[in-house]
């Protein structure tokens, strides 16, 4: 048998690496702010990707980088505060921050 | 759709799904930016029984401006103001976090019914009752749960409510034979419970207060 491939579309999923699971029904894979998935783009965004990261927090909480900065540069100095524990806002070097995971599969048709 | 309308129709969906907190959410009007929250007193205290409607406008820039919430039942509490229903919450003000929902802020709301502050309070007259006399303030506490909110009659020994007319005496929060003896000088009832309201004559007040001292009010036109 011989196969001739006439026509393939690609599909990718990609999401960014928060350090665990993705799970839709978990208010913890939403951004706080926004209650938006870190996977979508924030409200003011069209789309999701390198344009819209995710930004994390020395105490561990991730928002999307635009859903933190409005909240941050509307705050005087002195309360530039996490939203979720009231700690100073001391945005993470994280080097997984631009990795995210991507997966290609080819469709036959 | 605009992020604030996301935001919010999502937050409704959430409270109608979610039967265990018996927090509820309504429209008031065509806009999503101004509902109905109501909520059960807290248990253990004198507002247990009663059901509690707040009003919530949604500001143009939720959640980076905190909701603006009133009491639409009239609550005898220290940090709430008996006459126009006004909160006075640290979380509606300066402490606000784009975190909190309407929900969460709801819960804050029937906690604050917990735990009054009388220190940062919101009716000046309604938390010196409170630090006069505990066991009076929850009277008139309970009194206006019973007339306002829905809950059970005080008077009433088996708890069920039973409709009677209101006595403005314990709306005041105070004694009958007090207003009966400033009445019996020849003062109007109403301005008598004035005056008495307002000079806090409570429970270890009273014998501070002498009785031309209040005289002297009465007479104030
Ligand atoms: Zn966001
Ligand atoms: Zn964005
Ligand atoms: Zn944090």
């Amino acid at each position: 048998m011989k196969v001739t491939i006439k026509n393939w579309n690609a599909i990718a999923q990609w999401r960014w690496d928060i350090g665990k699971e993705f799970d839709e029904t978990d208010d913890e894979d939403l951004c706080g702010i926004c209650r938006v998935a870190y996977e979508g783009c924030c409200p003011r965004c069209k789309m999701p990707g390198d344009d819209c990261p995710v930004l994390w927090g020395e105490c561990g909480h991730v928002y999307h980088m635009h859903c933190i900065m409005q909240w941050i540069e509307q705050q005087p100095p002195n309360k530039q505060n996490c939203p979720m524990d009231r700690k100073p806002w001391i945005t993470a070097e994280r080097k997984t921050a631009n990795t995210a995971t991507q997966q290609t599969q080819a469709v036959q048709s | 759709m605009d992020a604030r309308l996301r935001r919010v129709n999502k937050e409704i969906a959430d409270c109608k799904n979610d039967k265990s907190s018996k927090i509820q959410l309504d429209l008031v009007d065509e806009s999503p930016f101004h509902l109905k929250g109501s909520f059960p007193g807290p248990e253990g205290t004198p507002y247990e029984g009663g059901r509690f409607e707040v009003d919530i406008r949604i500001p143009d820039s939720y959640p980076f401006q905190p909701l603006k919430m009133k009491f639409i039942t009239k609550v005898y509490h220290p940090n709430v103001s008996s006459a126009s229903g006004a909160i006075c919450l640290d979380i509606l003000k300066d402490q606000w976090s784009p975190v909190l929902t309407l929900k969460s802020t709801l819960i804050s709301l029937q906690s604050l019914l917990c735990s009054p502050e009388p220190d940062d309070p919101q009716d000046a007259e309604v938390a010196k009752h409170y630090m006069t006399s505990r066991s009076s303030f929850e009277e008139t506490a309970r009194y206006w749960t019973h007339i306002y909110a829905g809950g059970p009659d005080p008077k009433a020994k088996d708890g069920g409510s039973g409709g009677g007319s209101r006595d403005e005496v314990a709306m005041a929060g105070l004694e009958k034979a007090h207003v009966d003896q400033f009445e019996a000088l020849g003062f109007e009832r109403g301005k008598v419970i004035d005056v008495l309201r307002r000079l806090n004559y409570r429970g270890a007040n009273v014998t501070k207060i002498t009785e031309d001292r209040v005289v002297e009010e009465l007479l104030k036109p």
